[in-house]
């Protein structure tokens, strides 16, 4: 026990101390978020010492901009299931390592939530007023005690179902399958729970005829499955960019000091080749014989020399490697050093993340003396990889574990396209009723989309959000958002229209105008905004952290094995 | 652990300049963080109203027993003479058997002199700067209850004016509160006479119950309340017009320091036309249960929502 405590806290300050170390570019990002941070802290102390009175808040419109990033990043952190359902139950392998990112990015966007409530509360010292049992829950006729049992509750399962599975990829376990699936499917209810609840908030008050409509719930999970992995997406790629690539410049360096001339020759793999292969890999034995040669299109075997350079880092091409006989070193070069990662002999691979991921090599692999290697073309390394066997071979050999290929980028357009046609489609609904029926209750929806009386702050807003939103769907649906440069726009105008939609666009109008038929506008204060950008940065900090810490453990750099 | 400019050349090696380097660079970066974080609390000396360690322990209102509630009431007369000058009698009033609040507004007598707004502000000690206010009175034109068309900021001077009639809101004390049904924390309740109550000093300030009100009838503490010391009404009740702090909600409660003890409302006892009436509902002979006997039409403002107001508006005619 005592043992097992102390193995923990090693762990624990080992991935906690990863956080303070980097590059000058993480510094400089730390930094940054550090200085929004403490901007937000010190705006945050001016309405701790003055009240709510430094915000644009006021009797007519008493929730703003906090409750609308709440909202919005109750959504996010609810749409980390979208990345658990393919890999739990439909078994997508392709978007396996990513789920811990997911998961992370909501463990950050409840804290985000749980900061912008803290905020809004006008007695936040009486926080203790909510803990069940200490304090009067009013459970379970408000709908605000729900939201704080769902989303620690929701905080508590992720930050579980990450802890341990980086904890046991750190000691090189094998995951208890009780000690996390059950949590990953209560964990998939809940998420709908939390963004369900969070819809209910408004959804329950009679008197605001605005919010009191049945098709909030839904349009709130659609615009949130829409933003949440678009926000996947583009991480993502920042975390696919930060650790798996190697500067541009390489490539060409290396060549040059080295030569052209070491490339090894190369001709057509036969049969036979997989037969010396199946010699060091018994798992090939499960690949049926129709398998092996459809494979063999497009498969080369290398006869290197010693010093013959098989890959370099910094190249993008699509070739993975088996080494048959013979032995390769693979060397990284980092700040102008070489370092060797790997040493590989007959049976072994290397090259297949970027075969895969479609990434620049990390590292250089060299044939240290006399060696014959079987280049395989990505196509043939997938078809490898789709007997069970041969996957879980490749799979648990990937020396660098961390996967983010360009297909599971696109498992997770397609959840944004289906989501946003959805979402559209909810919202067009909701204008239609209000509009056409033309009831007295329709003066909230004017304000918002018409401007009411001469006021019109939210109008441009709204509009920029529909147009957005407008553009990111026709995006989605044509084929130009398979590449990757436009998918990252229209993920870009997903997040914006959607927060715009639900935070702002949802939030203020509700109150305008007031029950009493009063119309006062609200604007944020800088001293709101600056909280908010605060609370925005705290959150991203937490991510890089959480990120910094996981991506060693998912690489297998950190582990109990290295341990001094 | 490498500090932030281990990419330099001079912080290889373990060379012992290069250490005590790094040692310096690192508690100059800890130290000037601490600096900064210490410059972004700065705004913190001027809290005004953080609370006691008193009152931040200071249990729920129907958890107090009578001897902490004694306490407790002599805590507030002791803060509210130390601020005010003024020593008050602040009094626990529970509500009276066999008695409901009710409330009956005629909107044929009503003039929008907005008497009733100032006497409730001067008798329940509402904030002058900003300004709270219980009762709201519109201003809407002959024929229509459709607050949509309700005119906030007509000017009190020329009224009555011609082709309009007056509709003073303030909390309806509903049958079934939504306020009340949405506070996370019960800072808020409907006593057996049917007035919903705060506890002020349990109040998290969420404003939640802000948002469920259709009668736009709480308002809140944005800042901390400024009463002038001679316009204080020292004859407070816990429940009622004690002075409020920063970041609570507060509403009208049919002025519990006196309807709790007899007496009328404020603003029934200012009323220069007699357009308000209030009573207790399940005494047949007083007034309220006789409006509502005979009238043959009244409105519940609303209505439709289920909130069931013990607040009734009715017409001469």
């Amino acid at each position: 026990m005592r043992q097992a405590v102390r193995n923990y806290l090693v762990f624990l300050s080992r991935s906690g101390r990863l956080a303070f170390v980097g590059d000058w570019r993480y510094y400089a990002w730390m930094g940054v978020l550090t200085v929004f941070c403490l901007l937000g802290l010190n705006a945050y102390a001016r309405q701790f010492a003055h009240g709510l009175i430094v915000t644009g808040m006021s009797d007519e419109v008493s929730w703003g901009v906090y409750i609308a990033n709440f909202t919005f990043l109750v959504g996010v952190a609810a749409a980390a299931v979208m990345m658990v359902i393919p890999v739990y139950i439909y078994n997508n392998e392709e978007l396996h390592d990513l789920v811990i990112f997911g998961e992370l990015l909501a463990v950050a966007a409840i804290l985000m939530c749980l900061a912008f409530v803290t905020v809004d509360l006008g007695r936040p010292d009486r926080f203790w007023h909510l803990i069940p049992g200490i304090g009067q829950f009013n459970f379970p006729a408000s709908m605000l005690s729900w939201d704080v049992l769902v989303l620690n509750g929701y905080l508590l399962l992720n930050v579980h179902i990450c802890g341990y599975l980086l904890y046991c990829r750190y000691r090189g376990q094998t995951p208890g399958k009780w000690f996390y699936i059950p949590f990953v499917f209560i964990a998939i209810v809940w998420a709908v729970s939390i963004h369900t609840v969070t819809a209910f908030l408004y959804v329950g008050l009679g008197g605001r005829p605005f919010w009191n409509s049945a098709i909030v719930g839904p349009r709130f999970l659609a615009s949130a499955f829409t933003a949440g992995p678009a926000l996947i997406i583009l991480a993502m790629q920042v975390v696919r960019r930060v650790t798996a690539s190697a500067p541009a410049g390489d490539a060409a360096r290396l060549r040059g000091e080295r030569g052209a001339s070491q490339t090894p020759r190369s001709r057509s793999a036969a049969l036979g080749d997989l037969d010396l292969l199946a010699r060091h890999l018994a798992e090939l034995a499960s690949v049926p014989p129709e398998t092996r040669r459809n494979i063999l299109a497009g498969a080369m075997v290398l006869e290197a020399k010693a010093g013959d350079v098989l890959l370099r880092q910094g190249e993008t091409d699509k070739e993975s490697f088996f080494v048959l006989k013979g032995r390769v070193v693979v060397q990284r070069e980092e700040g102008g050093r070489f370092r060797v990662t790997r040493s590989l002999g007959p049976g072994e691979q290397f090259g297949e993340i970027s075969a895969l991921a479609g990434t620049p090599r990390t590292g250089t692999a060299i044939a240290e003396e006399p060696s014959l290697i079987l280049s395989l073309p990505a196509d043939s390394l997938r078809k490898l990889m789709a007997t069970p066997r041969m996957n879980k071979i490749i799979r648990s050999r990937m020396s660098e574990r961390l996967l983010i290929t360009d297909r599971a980028l696109m498992t997770l357009r397609s959840i944004v396209q289906v989501s946003m046609l959805i979402n559209v489609f909810l919202l067009a609904n909701e204008v239609f009723k209000e509009f056409y029926s033309g009831n007295l209750h329709v003066a909230s929806s004017k304000y918002l989309f018409l401007g009411l009386h001469g006021h019109h702050a939210l109008v441009p807003w709204i509009w920029t959000a529909i147009v957005f939103n407008l553009v990111a769907m026709v995006l989605l649906v044509l084929p130009v958002s398979r590449s990757l440069k436009w998918l990252n726009l229209t993920c870009v105008l997903c997040i914006v229209g959607i927060w715009i939609e639900k935070g702002m666009g949802l939030v203020i109008p509700g109150f305008i105008p007031t029950p009493l038929g009063d119309l006062v506008e609200y604007r944020p204060s800088l001293n709101e905004t600056l909280v908010c950008f605060g609370i925005w940065a705290f959150g991203l900090l937490c991510y890089t952290v959480f990120l910094r810490m996981s991506v060693p453990i998912l690489q297998g750099r950190l582990s109990k094995a290295n341990e001094q | 652990m490498p500090t932030p400019t281990s990419n330099l050349p001079e912080n290889e090696g373990p060379s012992p300049d290069g250490q005590s380097r790094r040692s310096f660079l690192r508690s100059a970066v800890a130290a000037s963080g601490l600096a900064a974080l210490a410059a972004s609390l700065a705004p913190l000396r001027h809290l005004n109203d953080f609370p006691s360690l008193e009152q931040f322990l200071q249990k729920y209102y129907k958890e107090l027993t009578p001897e902490e509630m004694a306490k407790v009431l002599k805590r507030i007369e002791d803060e509210v003479e130390q601020q005010y000058g003024l020593r008050p009698q602040v009094r626990d009033l529970k509500p009276m058997n066999g008695v409901e609040f009710v409330y009956a507004l005629n909107l044929t007598r009503c003039i929008g002199c907005r008497k009733c707004v100032h006497a409730c502000v001067a008798e329940n000690n509402e904030s002058r700067n900003p300004e709270i206010q219980y009762i709201r009175v519109v201003r809407l034109p002959h024929g229509s209850l459709d607050l949509d068309k309700a005119e906030h900021n007509y000017n009190p001077e020329l009224v009555p004016e011609k082709g309009y009639f007056y509709m003073p809101v303030q909390c309806q004390q509903c049958k079934n509160p939504p306020c009340v049904k949405v506070c996370p924390v019960h800072a808020t309740w409907q006593d057996a006479d049917g007035i919903t109550v705060i506890d002020y000093d349990w109040c998290i300030g969420c404003r939640y119950c802000a948002a469920a009100c259709p009668y736009w009838a709480r308002h809140f503490n944005f800042t901390k309340p400024t009463i002038p010391k001679e316009r204080l009404n020292p004859d407070m009740a816990y429940l009622g017009n004690r002075p409020r702090r920063q970041g609570v909600m507060e509403k009208c409660h049919f002025c519990v320091q006196r309807t709790r003890v007899g007496r009328y409302p404020a603003c029934v006892e200012v009323c220069p036309v007699g357009a308000r009436k209030f009573g207790n509902i399940l005494d047949p002979e007083s007034e309220v249960s006789y409006i509502l006997r005979t009238k043959r039409v009244f409105v519940q403002l609303k209505e439709e929502l289920g909130t069931s107001p013990r607040f009734f508006y009715y017409f001469d005619v």
